[in-house]
């Protein structure tokens, strides 16, 4: 009974709330983005205008390219990154910006426009790395010096592990698919890999890729057992509950380690750059969120919509939720929580590549890469795997004849 | 009743079958020698993506899908033959693997793996499952009449609760620090993960499984255990039997129609295990023959479906289960007959 | 006669009592015990010490429990309730009543007397379930879902079931034989014929809707051909497709059970074979329908395949619903409400099981010992 009254007051709020916007939306908008906290925040703010309903789901990407291809399509907004924009752009399902830039996007930083092949096809909102966090009281105690490349890490993680504070040192989000691609890429990245071909033939059966897979074996020695189910979310807690000195983990976390409510290591933790795999470059890649605005929707809508995401992406965001990313947004003064992301960016970090091309790489490395870490294949074997599993999938595509 | 009449009555259902299960089948089938294909041209893009503060625009060579006056890209359907096929079952990589590597190595081509699984997990679970219920049957027929009724309840529960759902509830009574692996670590001292390594995994699957389907067994023994007549039993008491000769000889020939039902219905569901793989998300280890189609299906990070692997792994899959179902479907024929 | 021999000794009936004592418990511990987690602070749900679950002491610290007026409370109105059964419909109101009070007076006496919780438990994550993450809208969708199939696999598959119960004509026979085959598919086989339909079906059916005589009677409907991709009642045929084999099988067997001299008289008095049907059979047929209705809508409520691979986010069922609650988390709050989800589409299938028991057992026996 409490929830039915509950909901029935929920669907009257949107006309009680606050109009903290500067204008009443009266086209009804839906959109679909991922769930962490930086969308939650862009989309709260949506909400003030009303009319809007935003889908919060972390398996988006596998959702929205058949919801923007329906027609007209289920969402108008969409919440996409550099690599989440590629299906969308092949399909020819989002729209250019460029005019609605013009009318309503004062605004905007010119730094906030994705432009493919001239035209403005998103506008960025924050940029976001995998940098290094790590327990500075842990390191002080033990006397050793933040590390800057990966071998300073493994030289710490047997530190802490000798010293018998923490079992397993080291969190890392190796779950099979897109997060263990990424601990991938990044490496790979970072001993100077490039993955294909200009002739769009996988190159990573080499030096750097075994390079690559050795390096991340010698961490998994000093992960949890069961690293193979973690994610962003698992290292989260991970560190949250003390388990852990040091991980590789999305910048847009590192507010959460101080959340009140579920932190047991408030203020205890540090951020920095990611560290290096070779040289002095981080071994990581930037990445960037943002909208798009779906094409198969009436321009009427586009106009609503867009204007709608002008408000989200605006200050207002920012100074609600300022520790939520490292924003692009007028307004955003970078706090403790962006070191690491800036850090990054600064030190030459190469953004992530937006490309079917690495679109396919991604899955195949995804696919694969577990089977080497749970020692099914040798490192050679597992390489060999996923360059057969790319060119399947880029024949499949049509990439490679 | 007359042809016309009867037609009258099952054509909406025959209809429905035909349309979207006949239908869809051979669709699956023709569309595993097709491959619908994206055309694609090398352009020169120029992108610009942001660093922080300053832009990075980059002019390079990409492949981009051609689009057509509509802005749709633009397709070509091509017959492919028997690839799909190949791609999934690699003879060559499969027979190498097994000539150097033995069972284990062939076991890693995707393919092979989830067929051994689901074998496995459907071969082994059909006894466990039949004695489980068998056994709860034969003591449920032991006890007294009002008790029986809360039994029954609580017995059904495993079978009715949504088998994702169920395999999730299993799963975080064991993950990490889950209480019953917090207490195997105390029983046994050793430093347990559940979830570390795939045989463990595979043992809460089986567990779940046969948790999940004896409720099934154990109602249809004990419906059959209340049709079976006394005179049988006192006959065989007469002729000395005792408890266990009475078991063998009267109870379970009686009882051999169902277990025939039960092992046919049971083979048929835990062939196509799925939900386990998702609940315990064993995807890194262990996956089913449904499962390794429902991936293809799932769209990669480049939105595509490979909608022509999965069929052609879904004909694999289909010619797996006429197999397994061929003995006893010819028993319930000539029982029929 | 010798029944006393055929008595069973009390040692075995000890061992058979343990055995299903144990049973009862492993069948039900893994969903008390999800229940109980759903109704803790998230230290502890995901405590390893089972007692820091079963008493939520980090949840009684903050404040969040069950005082000892709750609990007396409970009590009494659970004893109340079994007292109002004896006395039929009246007792019943006359409990439900005196219940309805207590629950409105114990909040004031807990604010009042300001007592400390004895053991915790907290509604927050449902409220986050339900209300934060919206989780009504997909129990909407499933309960469409689940009623569209369960009337349509009903209408369709009594109508089947008894035409083939009457017959025993070699065409009868096949159509179960092959029944029976398709019941054997996997759901992905069918799915993977479906999923290339459903996204192209614009373009596909555009051809009927520009037809000369059939386009403008398309057109009512809608403008352009829809996309069958997330829309509900494209998954309810589906699904209800998908059952045919299963509900044809149990009804035919049902059917069986009733006897011909039944329709035959209907019919000397002038029915056709479909008024006999509908006015003679069904009546009878009843329980069998019930029944039938139970597994289809089982069939529909537990679907995950299915809806996961052709429903939108908008569109989502409860149960695929819940990989999204999987995945979505950011939050240790989040995997407890995950927790709570579970629970919350497990209790209405709960109470499936005590209203309808005696239908299920009946239903999973039909098609065994009749067949």
């Amino acid at each position: 009974m409490k929830r039915i009254l509950f909901a029935a007051m929920l669907m009257m709020t949107p006309s009680l709330a606050e109009a903290a916007c500067d204008y009443q939306n009266d086209v009804p908008l839906q959109s679909l983005t991922a769930a962490f906290d930086a969308w939650k925040a862009v989309t709260a703010t949506m909400a003030e205008c009303g009319n809007y309903r935003a889908e919060l789901d972390q398996e988006f990407r596998t959702k929205q390219p058949a919801a923007f291809a329906a027609n007209p399509s289920l969402y108008q907004i969409g919440g996409v990154s550099n690599g989440t924009l590629v299906p969308l752009l092949n399909a020819g399902t989002i729209r250019p910006l460029d005019a609605l830039v013009a009318k309503y996007g004062q605004n905007l930083a010119p730094n906030q426009l994705i432009k493919i092949d001239g035209k403005v096809m998103a506008i960025a909102m924050d940029v976001n790395a995998q940098h290094l966090m790590y327990r500075a009281d842990i390191l002080a105690e033990l006397g050793i010096a933040v590390p800057t490349t990966w071998d300073e890490v493994l030289t710490a993680a047997e530190k802490i592990k000798a010293s018998g504070k923490l079992a397993t040192p080291l969190g890392a989000t190796m779950k099979p698919g897109f997060d263990l691609a990424q601990e991938f890429v990044n490496m790979f990245l970072g001993f100077g890999g490039t993955f294909t071909k200009p002739d769009n033939t996988p190159s990573v059966n080499n030096e750097a890729g075994l390079k690559t897979l050795a390096m991340l074996k010698k961490i998994t020695a000093y992960l949890d057992p069961e690293y193979l189910v973690s994610e962003s979310t698992f290292v989260q807690k991970q560190f949250q509950q003390g388990k852990i000195a040091m991980a590789n983990l999305w910048g847009t976390r590192a507010a959460a380690l101080d959340d009140p409510k579920e932190s047991q290591v408030i203020g205890k933790t540090a951020l920095a750059a990611a560290p290096a795999a070779m040289g002095s470059k981080p071994a990581t890649t930037l990445w960037w969120d943002g909208i798009v605005i779906a094409k198969n929707i009436t321009d009427a809508q586009a106009d609503a919509a867009f204007r709608l995401a002008m408000q989200g992406l605006s200050a207002r965001t920012v100074a609600a939720a300022p520790g939520a990313a490292v924003w692009l947004i007028k307004g955003y003064v970078p706090g403790k929580y962006a070191k690491g992301s800036i850090d990054s960016a600064n030190a030459g970090a190469p953004p992530y590549p937006s490309t079917t091309v690495m679109g396919l790489m991604s899955s195949a490395i995804g696919e694969r890469t577990a089977d080497f870490l749970t020692g099914k294949k040798t490192a050679e074997a597992t390489l060999a795997d996923i360059e057969a599993a790319y060119l399947t999938r880029a024949r499949e595509q049509g990439l490679v004849k | 009743m007359k042809p016309r009449v009867f037609a009258m009555f099952v054509a909406p259902s025959v209809l429905m079958m035909l349309l979207f299960i006949a239908v869809p089948l051979v669709s699956v089938v023709v569309q595993s020698f097709y491959a619908t294909v994206p055309v694609y041209e090398e352009t020169e893009v120029e992108s610009c993506t942001p660093g922080f503060l300053t832009q990075t625009c980059t002019r390079e060579r990409r492949s981009v899908p051609k689009l057509d006056a509509a802005g749709q890209p633009v397709t070509t359907t091509e017959f492919i033959g028997l690839k799909a096929y190949r791609t999934l079952l690699q003879p060559e990589a499969a027979a190498a693997a097994f000539a150097s590597g033995g069972i284990a190595a062939l076991l890693s081509i995707d393919f092979y793996g989830a067929l051994r699984f689901t074998l496995t997990f459907t071969l082994i679970t059909l006894p466990l499952v039949i004695g489980l219920g068998l056994a709860i049957a034969l003591a449920l027929h032991e006890m007294i009449r009002k008790l029986r009724g809360p039994l029954i309840f609580a017995s059904l529960l495993p079978f009715i609760i949504t088998p994702v759902i169920g395999a999730l509830s299993i799963r975080w009574l064991f993950i990490g620090d889950g209480i019953l692996t917090a207490a195997l670590r105390a029983i046994t001292g050793l430093p347990i993960s559940m979830f570390a390594q795939g045989w463990t995994i595979e043992l809460l699957m089986l567990t779940y499984r046969v948790w999940h389907a004896a409720p099934f067994a154990f109602v249809v023994f004990y419906a059959g255990l209340q049709t079976l007549e006394r005179d049988a039993l006192e006959a065989a008491m007469i002729d000395g039997a005792s408890r266990l000769q009475r078991l063998r000889s009267v109870v379970l020939p009686h009882l051999t129609p169902l277990i025939v039902f039960v092992a046919l219905i049971h083979l048929m569901d835990s062939y196509r295990v799925f939900e386990e793989v998702v609940g315990f998300a064993s995807q890194a280890h262990r996956i089913s023959l449904q499962f390794l189609t429902f991936s293809f299906l799932t769209p990669d990070q480049t939105g595509n479906r490979a909608i022509t692997r999965a069929a052609a792994s879904s004909m694999l899959t289909m010619v797996g289960i006429v197999i397994l179902l061929i003995p006893l479907l010819l028993r319930t024929w000539r029982q029929r007959r | 006669m010798t029944t006393k021999a055929l008595r069973t000794p009390l040692s075995l009936r000890l061992l058979a009592a343990g055995f299903l004592a144990v049973w009862v418990i492993v069948a039900m511990f893994p969903l008390v015990w999800t229940a109980v987690m759903s109704f803790r602070a998230p230290v502890d749900a995901l405590s390893s010490d089972p007692w820091a679950v079963l008493t939520g002491p980090a949840t009684r610290r903050a404040g969040q429990g069950l005082t000892l007026v709750d609990l007396v409370a409970g009590l009494a109105g659970l004893a109340l309730i079994l007292l109002g059964r004896r006395y039929g419909a009246r007792g019943w109101i006359a409990a439900l009543a005196a219940c309805a009070v207590l629950f409105w007076l114990t909040p004031m006496l807990d604010g009042a007397l300001h007592l400390p919780p004895i053991f915790g438990l907290t509604l927050t994550h449902y409220r986050a379930v339900w209300i934060d993450h919206e989780f009504y809208r997909n129990f909407l969708n499933s309960l469409i879902i689940t009623a569209g199939v369960v009337t349509v696999s009903l209408t369709v598959g009594t109508l089947a079931g008894y035409g083939l119960a009457r017959t025993r004509s070699l065409v009868a026979f096949w159509i179960l034989i092959t029944a029976l085959i398709f019941r054997a598919l996997p759901h992905s086989v069918l799915v993977t014929g479906y999923v290339p339909f459903f996204l192209a079906s614009r373009d596909l059916l555009m051809p009927l809707w520009n037809a000369p005589i059939l386009g403008p009677l398309l057109h009512l409907f809608s403008a352009v051909p829809p996309t069958f991709y997330g829309q509900p009642w494209a998954v309810i045929i589906v699904l209800v497709s998908i059952n045919q084999p299963f509900t044809i099988w149990m009804m035919r067997s049902f059917f069986d059970s009733i006897p011909t001299e039944l329709d035959e008289a209907a019919r000397v008095d002038g029915c056709t074979h479909l008024g006999a049907f509908l006015r003679v059979i069904m009546p009878v047929m009843w329980p069998g329908v019930v029944t039938t209705g139970l597994f289809a809508f089982l069939l529909a409520y537990n679907d995950y395949l299915v809806t996961a691979l052709l429903l939108d986010a908008q569109s989502q069922t409860m149960v695929p619903a819940i990989s999204q609650f999987l995945n979505s988390d950011t939050k240790a709050s989040d995997q407890i409400e995950a927790i709570a989800a579970a629970v919350s589409i497990t209790a209405p299938l709960f109470l499936l099981v005590t209203v309808f028991q005696r239908q299920i057992v009946s239903g999973l026996t039909a098609g065994a010992v009749k067949g």
